[in-house]
């Protein structure tokens, strides 16, 4: 299963610099990103190449910090994808896209996700990019 | 060594206080200048006040009057009897100045050794002082109370965190003296050292002071820092710490009454209220001799209770200070205390007690704005949450205060941490 890390950060510049500087000053590559705002903070939603490193450097760094298990998906096949989730009830809370071809979603049954999608014949990933 | 003569029946605790009341007035109206001017002016005679329901006759004393008399106009004993002088920092005009007899001093360490005593110390502990020393009575005043105790003490006064960890660590601290906010931020900066306070340090005892807390920075104070967390009352004023002091039940302050009297007024009329209303406390120095207080408007807000204790201390209790009259918020004309806002933060998950209270004026209208620091271990990838969680505090603090406040919440570790008081309110309104 993919590990996503999402960080709570005030909405203002400098933050999000802050950040991404702690991760690239540990030599840690952002892989996708996803920000969602509400007024004076959000939530930065990211996938990284080392998990360990990133969560422990966060932490150090007094961060709110919470990881989330996702999925990855073919950007291709998104419609086909949605529709085969969508016609066994399955609802995508979140979606953003990566820059190799494929897609991070959260969905709120990840074993019924995953059976319905292999079904249809459609990619899974098991690795990030 | 302290002797356990502070453990009386309150009806002998009522007549010391009406025999020591009796003495004071006739003293302050022989020694200080100020004072029989006061009586004479309020056409009041030593002999009028015979018990303690003669009190009230008197006009209260209050802060301008320490300060309009600056330096030492307010003493009731010529200066050469004076061993001491404390000041208070005077960030508008003058500051206050407090003065002490040899015998205040004894007296001032006796109630601080008390106060230590009846949170379970004992003279095999070792009393870290990490409030101020210097002008601050706070330093000081524990510093003395804990040596008449017999305890051991290691004057570290404040700042220099680091080395404060190590003493505690290597001296074996079993009693810590700060302020609440400090305590904190020690468990925290504890915690930055690869240290598991409650598991690497051996602190029973917490004694926090200085700044109004709440039942939830006890909780986290016993969570991270020490076994027990109790709350000490002072103001220089009245000696410094050592004036009320909350005892293993932690139902309240022991105030004590064999050196204090004690009333609660209506700020606004000056009226004495009976036990069980909210109101300023007022009190009377009995015992000192240097720069007794008659009737000495604290600006603390508090509760009297005068029921005997649980553990026995008939000396009456005062309720945690719900505020200061001058830290009271006119917020649309509602009073607000941030004592009452810190409350609620407790009572609420995923939030710290981190947190700074922001006036603005928008137009005619005040505008209070909350700003909270987010829990470390709040954890969750969805917006939703968050906004929840602002909602939920939005409304409690509705509920609770009666007015609309918003909330800013804020990331861990943003709010700038304070080694003496903190600094928890900005007003920016222009009036």
């Amino acid at each position: 299963m993919i590990k996503q890390f999402s960080v709570f950060l005030e909405n203002s510049p400098g933050r999000l610099a802050n950040l991404m500087g702690i991760l690239e000053k540990n030599g840690i590559k952002v892989l996708a990103m996803g920000i969602a705002e509400a007024g004076n903070y959000g939530i930065v939603r990211m996938i990284v190449d080392n998990d360990e490193k990133a969560f422990d450097m966060m932490r150090k760094e007094n961060m709110s910090v919470n990881q989330a298990e996702v999925l990855i998906i073919e950007l291709e096949r998104l419609a086909n994808a949605v529709k085969t989730l969508s016609v066994v009830g399955v609802n995508i809370d979140y979606a953003y896209t990566m820059d190799c071809g494929r897609a991070v979603i959260k969905v709120n049954n990840e074993e019924k996700a995953i059976k319905a999608l292999s079904e249809a014949g459609l990619k899974v990933y098991p690795t990030k990019c | 060594m302290i002797t356990k003569s502070y453990i009386m029946p309150r009806s002998e605790i009522l007549e010391l206080q009406s025999r020591r009341l009796r003495s004071l007035v006739r003293n302050v109206y022989e020694g200080s200048p100020f004072y029989r001017k006061r009586l004479d002016d309020a056409g009041i005679t030593p002999e009028d006040i015979r018990s303690k329901d003669d009190l009230r006759r008197i006009p209260f004393t209050t802060k301008s009057d320490l300060r309009d008399n600056y330096p030492l106009g307010m003493l009731s004993t010529p200066k050469s009897n004076l061993v001491r002088l404390h000041a208070s920092s005077g960030t508008t005009g003058n500051p206050t100045v407090v003065a002490y007899t040899l015998r205040d001093i004894d007296n001032w360490a006796e109630l601080n050794a008390r106060c230590l005593e009846i949170a379970g110390a004992t003279s095999a502990d070792v009393v870290q002082v990490a409030y101020g020393y210097g002008l601050f009575t706070g330093g000081l005043g524990l510093h003395y109370g804990a040596e008449k105790l017999g305890a051991k003490v290691i004057p570290a006064s404040t700042g220099s965190t680091k080395r404060q960890i190590k003493l505690m660590k290597d001296l074996g601290t079993t009693v810590i003296c700060c302020t609440p906010s400090y305590g904190l931020f020690l468990a925290e900066s504890a915690r930055e050292e690869g240290l598991d306070p409650k598991e690497d340090l051996r602190l029973r005892i917490g004694v926090f002071g200085a700044e109004p807390w709440s039942e939830m920075t006890r909780k986290l104070l016993e969570e991270e820092l020490v076994e027990s967390a109790h709350d000490i009352y002072g103001m220089s004023e009245l000696n410094g710490p050592g004036v009320a002091m909350e005892c293993r039940a932690k139902k309240g302050l022991h105030i004590w009454e064999d050196h204090y009297i004690v009333e609660i007024i209506d700020p606004t009329t000056g009226e004495v209220l009976p036990p069980g209303e909210k109101g300023e406390m007022a009190v009377t120095t009995i015992m000192k001799e240097g720069m007794p207080l008659l009737r000495y408007r604290t600006r603390d807000m508090t509760i009297l209770n005068e029921e005997v204790c649980e553990c026995g201390l008939s000396h009456a209790r005062i309720m945690r200070i719900i505020g200061r009259t001058d830290d009271m918020l006119k917020i649309r004309g509602i009073c607000v205390f941030p004592s009452q806002i810190e409350e609620i933060l407790a009572s609420m998950e995923n939030v710290t007690p981190h947190y700074q209270l922001v006036i603005n004026r928008d137009g005619p209208m005040d505008k209070l704005m909350v700003r909270v620091e987010i829990s470390e271990d709040f954890k969750t990838d969805r917006l939703t949450d968050i906004v929840d969680l602002q909602r939920r505090l939005e409304n409690q603090l509705r509920d609770t205060l009666s007015i609309n406040a918003s909330v800013e919440l804020l990331e861990p570790k943003t709010i700038p941490r304070s080694e003496g008081k903190a600094q928890r309110i900005v007003d920016m309104r222009k009036i």
